[in-house]
């Protein structure tokens, strides 16, 4: 009982803001929201067939927000290990470069995509001035859906790699020395040494940061708001935009909240992935 | 060559090749610094690192176009107070379920799991009504609420409770021998030995509170309401177009000590999210 | 008067039994110590004595006093824990006081207790340094410090030698004997190590699995085991136990008991002799010299193995066959269910 007075606020708040809106967004999700009179109407899985097969705008989402994940988790994941192989073992610098590489971390997201809008406008846009000086003549990065795309994407990573940096770095530190001492006594070449030794050991952690980095992907929100609010022409609207939109724009409350389950269920599958290849690699 | 000058190159190539690759980490918080003086018409001209100008002035008028130190002030207050919230409430629950044996322990835990798991922007609509039928919209309290019993919370909880985990438990046998209620071991031993923890959660609970956007962004419509994030992103002229100097200027004024602080202690925080990361 | 009485005591961890009916009368400033294998349940019947850990059934007295329902830190008992348990984050001043502030103790007074036990313990010049600037001598003597300043009435040790290195643990060793007889107050103290079980206690009290298997001074553990459990426990090298029909060629006796199964003889009570007819025969398969004596491992003719210690100069060579001999006060018949049969000490 003494144990439910450390653990009541918690728990209370939680049943508040969590499960209880948890149990109500299935519920709204079933119901359409007459706006004037403020009435739900049950409607059954009419918007779960509204978004899956009659609007078109979702199939549209879903595959930016596909794009976005694909582009985003394998650049992510290959320079933060790249970046982390620099960067775990002490030398002159480590630490100013780690410092660098992480500061995009803490920085909002909002400071961070106002800067990079700045930096990436079509005409008088820095990018394009540096690039015209070795005489390309930079497209209108954010007018165009896929430049967009790329460049939501691009930035991101940057904003973001760091994280993924850190883990990797922390995952090296953990191998013993004693193993590459050891291959490196039979003749194996640096090369051979990360391909046949610390690439098998980082199996977890790359597992792991992969879906954490894959779930982050579908949750991204203010980056996307502040660099291209989902345009041009819907280029760059990704789930979560499109929830926001769906449901405090338009105030289709209704639909929004079977778009918000689809995201549940998504990240859900991809948590439970996870769950399972952790299970398989604590075996 | 020499092994050791093979060895001076190979280093040399490495640091240049580091040095390019953190240009685009770097560059954009020395050209919004740099920008954030400038003038519209020098914005739009040939680049330049130095402004031809420094027009201190963008800094004043941030304050005048909207209430800027009043949404300073939010942010910084609002972080604060979730960072004590959740320190409080995570490292109570944390503790509990790391020592403490009581019915319900493990569908809690589950629950727990669960909501880590869930985006915010599965329950933000649910939570809108909720908010908007206690009548706080457009208050701080849902800035405040949802982030402390949200996913961050349940995080925060977590790691706490396995930094309790790992403490040695004869320390608080110690402790209860000693005479101790359990709410005595809880914040004299346990705490006082959890530091590392302890920072880690603050670290990370205060910045995301002052990253926050999504919140605000639903439930705050005065102007004095804001926090910073959604300030920055207001300063449009009346076409809504980005006023450039001025959205700038005030990005500086609100990543800059930030930074700082980040500088000071990079250690600290690189090894916080490093010991939230491990364990998520 | 601060004795000790457990009755009937039963401790479950879930459906797991690790305390199965102990039954104990600990007396006034007796030093008892608690002995058996590891995990046999030593710790677990001193953290049901400290309050712990809540006993499952059964009925604790401390000074006459029913103690189930009482407060750990109303026993009137200080624990010294294995890994000593200081708090890092205080000093050793604050460590040692830590208790006694937390009892409301007056400052003067609580100042004075921590003087008083810094003396004795030969701490004063530490008191201001914090747990992780001391050697694990000192941090053994701060932790015993810190169980001094409440004055209790009864010390309860669990293994606090165990993380010393072999010098040290033998110098503790005789401090807390020292330190047992200036206080003369009742401790209990936990050990896996029979040698630490030996010199220090008044009464030892053998468990194994959760239960007594026998309960007396050094000598009469040494002397008169109550079963082959004991008998193998207590006494390093371990005893020898052979088949009963060994007793006859080992020692002159009258009878052997009828319903002996088995004879133990300890390693230090056997003697080599030439391996004439009528005497215990064996190969010397190992000597282990260690300085005072040499070990010798001897294969018996009947197929057991013997360890016998052997004290002079001249070393049988390995392969040699040899003869043992041993006094009958000296052998220990056990019945088939392990038990000694007593009578047997006293026959010669
Ligand atoms: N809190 C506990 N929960 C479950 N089992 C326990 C607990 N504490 C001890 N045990 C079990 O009780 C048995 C006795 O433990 P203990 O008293 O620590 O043995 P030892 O004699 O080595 O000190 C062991 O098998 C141990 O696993
Ligand atoms: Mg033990």
């Amino acid at each position: 009982m003494e144990a439910w007075l450390f653990v009541s606020p918690s728990a209370i708040g939680f049943l508040i803001f969590f499960l209880g809106p948890l149990c109500a967004v299935v519920y709204f999700s079933m119901t359409e929201w007459n706006l004037l009179t403020q009435q739900a109407a049950f409607v059954g899985l009419a918007n779960f067939k509204n978004a899956l097969l009659e609007n078109p705008d979702f199939w549209h989402v879903v595959r930016n927000s596909v794009i976005f994940a694909l582009g985003l988790v394998p650049l992510n994941m290959a320079l933060a290990l790249t970046l982390a192989l620099a960067l775990s073992r002490p030398f002159f610098g480590v630490v100013f470069f780690r410092t660098v590489f992480f500061a995009p971390v803490v920085t909002s997201a909002i400071a961070w995509a106002i800067v990079w809008k700045f930096l990436l406008q079509g005409e008088g846009g820095f990018i394009n001035q540096m690039l015209a000086i070795v005489g390309i003549s930079g497209p209108n990065w954010l007018r165009e859906p896929n430049w967009a795309m790329a460049a939501v994407i691009v930035t991101r990573v940057i904003k973001m790699v760091g994280l993924n940096m850190i883990l990797y770095i922390a995952a090296l530190q953990a191998i013993p020395r004693d193993y590459e001492a050891a291959a490196r006594l039979e003749g194996a070449s640096r090369w051979q040494i990360f391909r046949m030794i610390i690439w098998p050991l980082l199996a977890p952690t790359t597992l792991i940061i992969m879906v954490i980095t894959t779930i982050g992907s579908f949750k991204v929100f203010d980056h996307i708001y502040q660099m291209t609010g989902g345009g041009p022409e819907n280029g760059t609207l990704v789930l979560a935009f499109y929830i926001y939109q769906q449901g405090f724009k338009f105030f289709n409350i209704g639909y929004a909240s079977a778009l918000a389950m689809i995201m549940f269920v998504i990240v859900m599958m991809l948590t439970i992935v996870q769950v399972m290849l952790r299970r398989k690699g604590a075996e | 060559m020499t092994q050791r000058q093979i060895r001076i190159l190979y280093r040399t190539c490495w640091t240049i090749a580091l040095l390019i690759v953190a240009i685009p980490f770097m560059f954009p918080f020395v050209w919004m610094v740099s920008a954030g003086f400038k003038s519209t018409t020098e914005i739009f001209g040939a680049p330049t690192l130095i402004p031809r100008v420094w027009r201190w002035q963008n800094f004043i008028e941030v304050f005048t176009y909207q209430p800027f130190a009043r949404q300073y002030f939010n942010s910084l207050y609002i972080a604060i107070l979730v960072t004590v919230l959740t320190l409080i409430i995570s490292s109570l629950a944390g503790y509990a379920l790391a020592r403490m044996r009581f019915a319900g322990a493990g569908l809690l835990m589950l629950f727990l799991i669960s909501a880590l798991m869930v985006p915010e922007e599965v329950t933000i609509i649910p939570n809108f009504f909720l908010i908007r039928s206690m009548g706080l919209v457009d208050t701080h309290w849902p800035l405040i609420l949802l982030p402390v019993f949200g996913p961050q919370g349940v995080m925060a909880t977590f790691l706490m409770r396995q930094y309790f985990l790992a403490l040695p438990k004869e320390l608080e046998d110690a402790g209860k021998m000693d005479g101790l209620s359990r709410f005595g071991v809880w914040w004299r031993i346990a705490l006082p030995m959890s530091r590392p923890a302890i920072a880690a959660v603050a670290i990370i609970t205060f910045l995301s509170s002052w990253n926050l956007f999504l919140e605000p962004l639903i439930f705050l419509s005065s102007l004095e309401m804001f926090t910073l994030p959604l300030a920055l992103s207001n300063f449009n002229d009346s076409y809504g177009l980005p006023l450039w100097n001025l959205q700038l200027a005030a990005t500086t004024l609100a990543v800059v000590p930030i930074l700082i602080v980040y500088l000071i202690a990079q250690r600290q925080i690189i090894e916080s999210f490093a010991l939230s990361g491990v364990k998520g | 008067m601060t004795n000790v009485f457990l009755k009937g005591i039963e401790k479950r961890f879930g459906s797991v039994e690790v305390i199965r009916g102990v039954d104990l009368q600990i007396d006034d400033g007796e030093f008892v110590v608690f002995v058996g294998p590891s995990g046999c349940g030593k710790s677990t019947l001193l953290r049901l004595i400290s309050g712990l850990e809540h006993i499952s059934a059964g009925d604790i007295y401390i000074g006459d006093r029913l103690v189930n329902e009482v407060q750990p830190a109303q026993r009137g008992v200080a624990m010294v824990f294995q890994s000593y348990a200081l708090y890092p984050h205080l000093t050793v001043r604050d460590n040692m006081g830590f208790g006694l502030k937390v009892r409301k103790v007056p400052p003067a007074e609580r100042q004075r207790r921590i003087g008083e036990a810094a003396a004795t313990l030969k701490l004063d010049a530490l008191l201001d340094r914090y747990p992780r600037e001391l050697s694990g001598g000192q941090r053994q003597r701060v932790a015993i410090g810190r169980a001094i300043v409440g004055h209790p009435d009864v010390f309860l040790f669990d293994e606090p030698l165990s993380n010393l290195d072999a010098e040290l643990r033998v110098h503790m060793r005789s401090e807390i004997a020292a330190l047992h007889k200036r206080l003369a107050t009742t401790m209990i103290y936990v050990t896996h190590d029979q040698i630490e079980a030996m010199t220090l206690a008044d009464k030892i009290v053998v468990l194994r699995d959760g239960r007594v298997e026998q309960v007396g001074s050094p000598r009469t553990l040494y002397e008169n085991p109550a079963n082959i459990f004991v008998a193998q426990f207590i006494g390093s090298p371990k005893m020898n136990v052979l088949p009963a029909d060994a007793a006859p060629l080992l020692a002159a006796l009258p009878a052997t008991p009828p319903s002996a199964e088995s004879v133990g003889v300890r390693p230090e009570h056997l003697t080599v002799v030439s391996p004439g007819e009528g005497v215990l025969r064996g190969e010397v398969t190992l000597c282990e010299y260690t300085g005072a004596v040499t070990l010798l491992h001897v294969a018996l003719d009947g197929g057991h193995d013997c360890l016998v210690i052997y004290d002079e100069r001249e070393m049988p060579g390995v392969g040699s066959v040899i003869g043992l001999r041993a006094e009958g006060q000296n052998l220990h018949f056990f019945n088939q269910h392990g038990q000694a049969i007593l009578a047997s000490a006293h026959s010669t």
